[in-house]
């Protein structure tokens, strides 16, 4: 079902939900540009990007703040139901996934930052981190994309994406023990780098959660908790 | 800015005192109209007070030339007549008020009002003559019967349609709570909706009386009136109406008198009812 | 098991050639709170007034199919029979201006000739004002007469002449759209302790009051029972577009 049909007048609620569902979105690309910007910053090691990023999700913060609190204002006055609860309950899901999506960035971020001089590039190209992080990044834009256009389909794809992550996941901490024995001074750096899996790892998971609500909201079908064959099932 | 707002004053004071004019010229009509009544009741009151004493009310009428002499059978007469007709209209009137008020759309109930209408509109003259031919020639002679009949047609139309008004004011949800408790309908009207509209119903008929409390045309041909005092509802029977009719067109004056006499009574018992009347509305009214 | 106290099968109804209800088929369990709702001209009134066989009263008014009120045929029942097992509270409240509030609980039984000794009709009158919540405020006054209560309290007088017939099914046609909102927060009070002995049947514009008063909902649309199902699964997840445009506001 969908929130609005092509023949519908708008009501006063049905506004609120659409504005709504911009600032989501507003947010959902500050978020984005966010993990890019990171990105960038580790491939080059650039720590200015870094520095930027770390500023930025100050405002990330007051997103959600503001998500929150006009959430808060609309259940009050409309008491909404049906699909406009479920998409309002939704929103106060995905709003607190962008916000710890916004602070895994930051803290890619900080980690750039505080790299030690002597880090070896190489760790980058054998974990392959840059490409779970084009992965990663991919799914949050995937899930951006479904939540704008209300493609259930789409959203569901996000989870068969995440099998890369959780192979890239897996052999990360082998990969990263053989790189410790054969360079035993660089452990600092191979640490840096698994915590950096690590992360990715997470913003995948919100990437999941978020479309999750998104297909709970739009077709009222509770995915949580299901186990992972099922939901490519459902 | 000044001159527009002293426009705006100009033209106020100048509704004002169109108001006040207006105001004027409608109180001036009401008195103007009222004036007319007030000296009506006063002569008559002036005239017929000198004539009413005990033996006025309580002895029959003299033979002419003799003085004194009353109007009792008179005034027996006119209570009797009316008690009669009263007994034939309400409760005819009240029933037929009742259907009306309930059927609006079907085609009896169209004919039924266009009845009643046209029975408004003819001359009490005629009715006196229609009962004539219906009711005294068979009978074989005059009656106060025949004459009670006459005046319940009279008095038909307006307990007919006050009954139906206020009927139909009362609201459909007072016919719908006691159906929905399973009370038949004929129960529903008898108790609660004609009870809950008694103030109203009544009000019809005080004011129908009052009306035919005086008519004389009909009684002419039907009751005819009596020098004697009866009962016998059969027989022929004066009335208050007819012995100022016959009184005054006679050439003698202490029947003039008495006419004045009778008028005064007449006038009082028509104030008697209406003040009942006005009673009846506020005391009995029931409020939503 | 829940039993069903009234059964639906294809029953239509009719003013003259005009096709008010079409073909409902519905089942009512015991002891619930239904809100039948839907918006002007749906056909919802029309519904509730046939199950007492009040929609017979108007002129050119037939049905179709049947309507069975525990196991029997409401339509082969005596209606006067029928309104006493059914009691009906109206939108307007409407005591009777004639009777004392006394009176006015026991009407059903007064005007029915059904005769009572003094003893009788106190225990009846007390227990069904208290049932309606409005025994403490006219223990003392009970002498009066009826109209003299607020718009809150004649509806619940109301409420408890149609409880003192002891009824197995109470209608409420839009009881409380006419009081102010603190008389009608006390009727919907009213109404969730009356579940427990009665199975109750209200139509009503405020769907928010359906949502809160009712454990079961109707929707009815152009005459047509669109869904009927559990309050919370039609507020929050309605199996129909048409329940869920209505419920979100979007019928012009």
């Amino acid at each position: 079902m969908a929130l609005l049909k092509w023949n519908q007048k708008l009501t006063p609620l049905d506004n609120e939900i659409q504005q709504l569902k911009l600032e989501v979105i507003s947010m959902w690309e500050m978020v984005v540009s966010q993990l890019q910007k990171a990105q960038e910053a580790l491939k080059d090691m650039d720590r200015d990007l870094a520095r930027e990023v770390i500023l930025t999700e100050k405002r990330v913060n007051a997103f959600e703040l503001k998500i929150d609190r006009d959430c808060e204002d609309i259940l009050a006055l409309f008491a909404p139901v049906a699909i406009d609860l479920r998409f309002i309950l939704a929103v106060l899901k995905i709003n607190m996934n962008l916000e710890r999506t916004g602070d895994i960035a930051e803290g890619i971020g900080k980690f750039v930052v505080d790299i030690p001089a002597d880090f070896d590039v190489r760790l980058l190209e054998i974990t392959r981190v840059v490409e779970m992080y084009q992965q990663a990044n991919e799914m949050v834009v995937d899930v951006m994309n479904a939540f704008e256009e209300e493609d259930t389909v789409l959203a569901r794809k996000v989870f068969k994406k995440d099998d890369l992550l959780d192979e890239i996941n897996k052999n990360a901490a082998a990969v990263v023990a053989n790189f410790i024995k054969d360079n035993p001074s660089k452990i600092e750096s191979a640490l840096y780098i698994l915590s950096t899996i690590r992360k990715l790892e997470r913003v995948g998971d919100q990437a999941k959660n978020m479309a999750e609500e998104l297909i709970f909201y739009s077709e009222a079908k509770v995915l949580k908790h299901k186990p992972k064959n099922k939901k490519n099932e459902e | 800015m000044n001159d527009s707002k002293s426009e705006i004053e100009k033209q106020i004071a100048h509704r004002n005192r169109k108001n006040k004019r207006f105001k004027g010229v409608i109180i001036a009509a009401t008195i103007i109209s009222t004036l007319p009544l007030l000296f009506i009741l006063f002569y008559i009151f002036r005239q017929g007070i000198s004539a009413i004493n005990w033996q006025f009310l309580t002895h029959l009428p003299k033979p002419v030339g003799e003085a004194g002499g009353g109007v009792s059978n008179a005034l027996v007469g006119s209570i009797l007549i009316l008690l009669v007709s009263c007994i034939i209209a309400i409760p005819v009137g009240i029933v037929i008020g009742i259907y009306l008020s309930e059927e609006t759309k079907s085609r009896l109930a169209y004919y039924c009002r266009l009845a009643v209408d046209v029975l408004q509109g003819i001359p009490s003259i005629v009715i006196g003559i229609i009962i004539y031919e219906w009711i005294v020639r068979p009978m074989g002679g005059f009656s106060a019967f025949s004459g009670s009949v006459a005046l319940a047609l009279i008095m038909l139309p307006s307990i007919i349609k006050s009954t139906e008004e206020t009927l139909k004011l009362l609201p459909e949800s007072l016919k719908e709570a006691s159906l929905a408790l399973g009370v038949p309908y004929y129960k529903t009207m008898l108790k609660i909706i004609v009870p809950t509209g008694l103030s109203g119903i009544l009000t019809g008929v005080i004011l129908s009386i009052s009306r035919v409390i005086g008519e004389t045309a009909p009684l002419l041909f039907t009751a005819f009136g009596s020098p004697f005092m009866t009962t016998d509802i059969f027989k022929p029977m004066s009335s208050l109406s007819l012995i100022i009719f016959n009184y005054a067109t006679s050439p003698y004056e202490d029947w003039h008198q008495l006419a004045w006499g009778a008028s005064m009574l007449l006038i009082l018992m028509i104030l008697i009812l209406n003040i009942i009347s006005k009673i009846v509305q506020s005391k009995w009214k029931v409020q939503f | 098991m829940e039993s069903a106290i009234l059964k639906v099968r294809n029953f239509s109804a009719f003013f003259g050639k005009s096709h008010i209800l079409k073909n409902i088929n519905l089942d009512i369990d015991k002891n619930n709170v239904w809100a039948i709702m839907g918006p002007s001209g749906c056909g919802k009134t029309t519904f509730i007034r046939c199950i007492n066989r009040m929609h017979e009263l108007t002129p050119n008014a037939t049905t179709s199919g049947s309507m069975q009120l525990n196991g029997e045929e409401i339509y082969e029942m005596n209606p006067v029979m029928l309104r006493r097992k059914v009691g009906m509270v109206f939108q307007r409240p409407n005591p009777f201006p004639t009777m004392s509030i006394y009176d006015n609980v026991i009407a059903g039984y007064i005007l029915n000739g059904i005769k009572l000794n003094k003893q009788q009709k106190d225990e009846i009158v007390e227990t069904s004002l208290r049932r309606a919540a409005l025994w403490m405020e006219v223990r003392n006054t009970l002498h009066k007469k009826g109209t003299f209560l607020s718009g809150g309290q004649q509806q619940r007088l109301c409420i408890a002449r149609a409880l003192s017939m002891n009824p197995e099914m109470l209608l409420l046609d839009e009881a409380t759209s006419a009081l102010d909102p603190v008389s009608t927060a006390k009727i919907e009070e009213l109404i969730h302790e009356l579940k427990a002995q009665y199975t109750i049947l209200m139509v009503t514009h405020n769907m928010q009051q359906a949502a809160r008063v009712s454990n079961k909902t109707a929707f009815f649309y152009l005459g047509e029972l669109v869904e009927a199902d559990n309050t919370k699964t039609i507020f929050t997840n309605p199996k129909h577009e048409k329940t869920q445009d209505y419920i979100r506001g979007h019928f012009g």
